[in-house]
């Protein structure tokens, strides 16, 4: 049954194909919608029973795969040959991350239509979301490096596409060439981690390790474990390092965080999708397969804490500020998906999946939720909105669940999983001390997640009507819209209990325990420390009141304009000027060294090729002059070239005979 | 004449040479320019003419059966050149090969 993964991505392509090809010509525009849902839904049931059929059977590893490309056994650098092959692995990861991304994308495509239907260039855009969900679910399939390289940067650039779904407005036009540009740092980065891990597993281990497997992630039925190999440790360190690098690219890790916040420029459901379960998920999901199957070194673990950590805290101070609702939760998005690094770079790849997990539906759900506000009042600003609780009863219920579950407040589901990657990270503390500072930064960080969820939605619902009188009289989506809202509520609510299931805690087990070489740390299901967990409660309780005193009922909590914050305010709002750091290195660094090129290219290059020409010109147009048409001056070249051949034959070659000694 | 010395017969057929290579180079008519031929090309046969007596035998005889032969050559290399003169008067009007430029770019 396995066999038949392939038919995950296979349904949105063919979906990707009948309404990118047929979209323009049928006249009624929803259909290709409809169609792109139908193929989503179906993509859907498989990828949930394959999830279901692993949790059944835990731990099964099944890979299926054609040989691309064959290297005989010659003698070089490549001793044993390789192969590279394509295929699909579905293995406990793989199925978690499946469910994830066809529900979310099933509900995602469902609720477009409802949120869509306005919109101009309706066929591009299902069939870029259909392609963008099978190159999703490609990569999460994918049992080898190389294949999970392609599929990422056909993720890479469909969300280019959909981020500047607009690309009549300039701001998305740029918004979506800085996400390209921006995750392409990371892309190269991957790229030569992937040459480096390549080159280190041929050179070391059994059979010329992983150089006689191609890339592959598996040994057959069980995972191919690269820390059980070795090599060299340097090597392995800067690669670990390259693969950071992707994952900060793709999953908006500081330094390389600035494209998210601006990716909003696309619909709304498109943030839901880049924000949930695909594109930021798959830097996750790439350091978590590397982590199972290759292994970090201890310098890299650090790295990935320290990253992760700091990015928790640093995303969630932006979002305090933000008037735009869009934007908050953006920020919100690189804080949560810092938790999953940190977690993964403490060694529990699975606790940080399971976040991933939770956090694809409160996310999808807190998403679709502001485009249902967005779509009824036309705009984003939350300093506008206010009092929308009464006409907008299920929107304002669903975005305080997805709230709730964001500040991690139990039984929601982010308490469960964000409870466990602080426990996770807690345990590791004491044996790594360095580890504390990026600990403490991401529990300060449970206090201003739960403060800037609530602020923007004390903005949004509470209070008696909208601060800006002008907006249009609010109202809910239709059924299309709303539900997806329910269902997603009710998996913001449910999937962190999910993990009391023990067929679903074998999903999360079953990597770790057959990756037993790879760090050797038991998981961390269900919090251990319940005092840890009180004092997340108790810091998420208090982020909420904070936001209630300052914004609850309607009230506008003026002290941050008029006061000796402002300075502060103008640095969050303005991003750390990371932004404006980063324009200036493309407008000065990058363009000068495009002048230098451009010099080069224009003036010695083409230079070159234009002076022979000119010379030629130059010397033809004097040789053309010759020719007059006059027959005596023919006859006086000839008379010329007689006396010439004279000269040479009688006086030059003699003398340079007589030169050579007589020849 | 075998006693008078060679010099002095290349010397008088180069100098025939070059009047007519002169004539061929500085003329525009095209009348004079065959004569100017005629002049180099008799230039040319004399060279037969001397060199064949000066070497002695049979050489002399040689040497004027092809001047015979090469002054047959000449009227008929008039000929044609007078042709050429008429279908260019035709032509053109005039026998000025200054007007005949028609083959230059």
């Amino acid at each position: 049954m396995y066999g038949w993964a392939f038919l995950v991505p296979l349904f949105s392509v063919l979906a990707f194909a009948i309404v990118g090809l047929a979209g323009t010509r049928v006249r009624r525009l929803e259909w290709g919608g409809w169609v792109a849902v139908a193929f989503s839904g179906a993509a859907m049931v498989v990828g949930v029973l394959i999830g279901v059929g692993e949790m059944v059977n835990p731990g099964t590893y099944t890979d299926v795969r054609y040989t691309w490309l064959h290297v005989a056994p010659a003698p070089g650098p490549f001793p044993n040959g390789f192969s590279l092959v394509v295929g699909t692995l579905v293995d406990p990861i793989s199925a978690l991350m499946l469910i994830v991304v066809t529900v979310v994308g099933f509900l995602v495509m469902l609720y477009s239509i409802g949120y869509m239907h306005q919109d101009r260039g309706l066929p591009r855009y299902y069939a870029e979301l259909s392609l963008f969900l099978a190159a999703m679910s490609g990569l999460v399939l994918s049992d080898n490096l190389l294949e999970f390289f392609l599929f990422w940067e056909l993720v890479g650039v469909c969300s280019y596409f959909l981020i500047g779904f607009y690309y009549e407005k300039p701001s998305a036009a740029s918004a979506a060439k800085e996400a390209f540009i921006v995750t392409r740092v990371g892309d190269i980065m991957f790229l030569l981690g992937i040459f480096l891990y390549f080159y280190n597993y041929s050179q070391v281990g059994p059979g010329g390790g992983w150089a006689a497997s191609g890339f592959l992630f598996t040994n057959g039925s069980a995972p191919f474990l690269g820390a059980a190999l070795g090599g060299n440790s340097t090597l392995l360190t800067v690669a670990g390092i390259m693969i950071l690098g992707g994952a900060a690219g793709k999953s908006a890790q500081f330094p390389l965080h600035v494209w998210l916040p601006d990716a909003m420029e696309g619909p709304t459901t498109v943030s839901a999708l880049i924000h949930a379960a695909t594109m930021v998920a798959a830097g996750v999901y790439l350091l978590a397969v590397t982590s199972l199957f290759l292994g970090f070194t201890s310098t890299d673990q650090l790295a990935i804490v320290g990253i992760g950590g700091f990015t928790a805290f640093f995303a969630a101070t932006m979002a305090v500020v933000h008037p735009d609702i869009k934007r908050v939760i953006a920020y919100s998005t690189i804080s949560q998906l810092g938790y999953m690094v940190m977690a993964v770079g403490a060694g529990f790849a699975m606790v940080g999946l399971f976040h991933l997990f939770t956090h694809a539906f409160f996310k999808a759900l807190l998403f679709l939720a502001a485009g249902s506000v967005i779509h009824a009042v036309g705009t984003q600003d939350l300093f506008k909105m206010g009092g929308l609780r009464k006409p907008m009863r299920l929107t304002a219920i669903a975005f305080a669940v997805g709230g709730l579950a964001l500040a991690g407040i139990p039984p929601f589901a982010g308490f469960w999983s964000k409870d466990d990657i602080l426990a996770a990270v807690y345990s590791q503390v004491g044996s790594h001390p360095a580890y504390w500072p990026f600990f403490l930064l991401a529990f300060a960080a449970v206090f201003l997640t739960a403060y800037y969820i609530f602020r923007a939605w004390f903005l949004a619902f509470s209070g008696e009507h909208p601060r800006d009188p002008g907006l249009p009289h609010a109202h809910e989506g239709p059924w299309v819209m709303q539900v997806p809202l329910v269902l997603l509520s009710a998996l913001a609510i449910g999937a962190g209990l999910l993990v009391f299931i023990p067929g679903f805690q074998s999903l999360l087990t079953a990597p770790t325990l057959l990756g037993a070489g790879v760090g050797g740390i038991p998981p961390v299901y269900g919090t251990t420390d319940l005092l840890l967990s009180a004092a997340s409660v108790a810091l998420g309780v208090g982020g909420i009141g904070l936001a209630w005193l300052l914004w609850g009922n309607g009230r506008v909590y003026v002290l941050a304009e008029t006061s000796a914050a402002q300075p502060m305010r103008r640095l969050l709002l303005n991003r750390y000027y990371f932004k404006i750091g980063y324009d200036w290195i493309g407008a000065k660094g990058v363009y000068s060294v495009a002048r230098a090129a451009d010099f080069v290219d224009r003036f010695v290059i083409d230079g070159t090729v234009h002076g022979f020409e000119r010379a030629f010109a130059i010397v033809s147009d004097r040789l053309r002059r010759i020719q007059s048409g006059l027959v005596s001056d023919y006859a006086a070249y000839v008379v010329a070239g007689l006396i010439a051949l004279f000269v040479i034959l009688l006086i030059v070659a003699p003398y340079v005979v007589s030169k050579l000694g007589g020849g | 004449m075998t006693d008078l010395p060679v010099v002095g017969f290349v010397a008088l057929s180069a100098a025939l040479f070059a009047i007519g290579l002169f004539g061929i180079l500085t003329r525009r008519n095209f009348i004079l320019i065959l004569i100017a031929i005629e002049i180099a090309m008799n230039a040319a046969i004399l060279n037969f003419v001397y060199f064949g007596a000066f070497s002695g035998g049979t050489g002399g005889l040689t040497g004027q059966a092809i001047a015979v032969v090469l002054i047959g050559f000449a009227a008929t290399e008039v000929a044609v050149g007078l042709a050429i003169v008429l279908a260019l008067n035709r032509l053109k009007g005039t026998i000025n090969v200054a007007q005949a430029t028609d083959l230059k770019l």
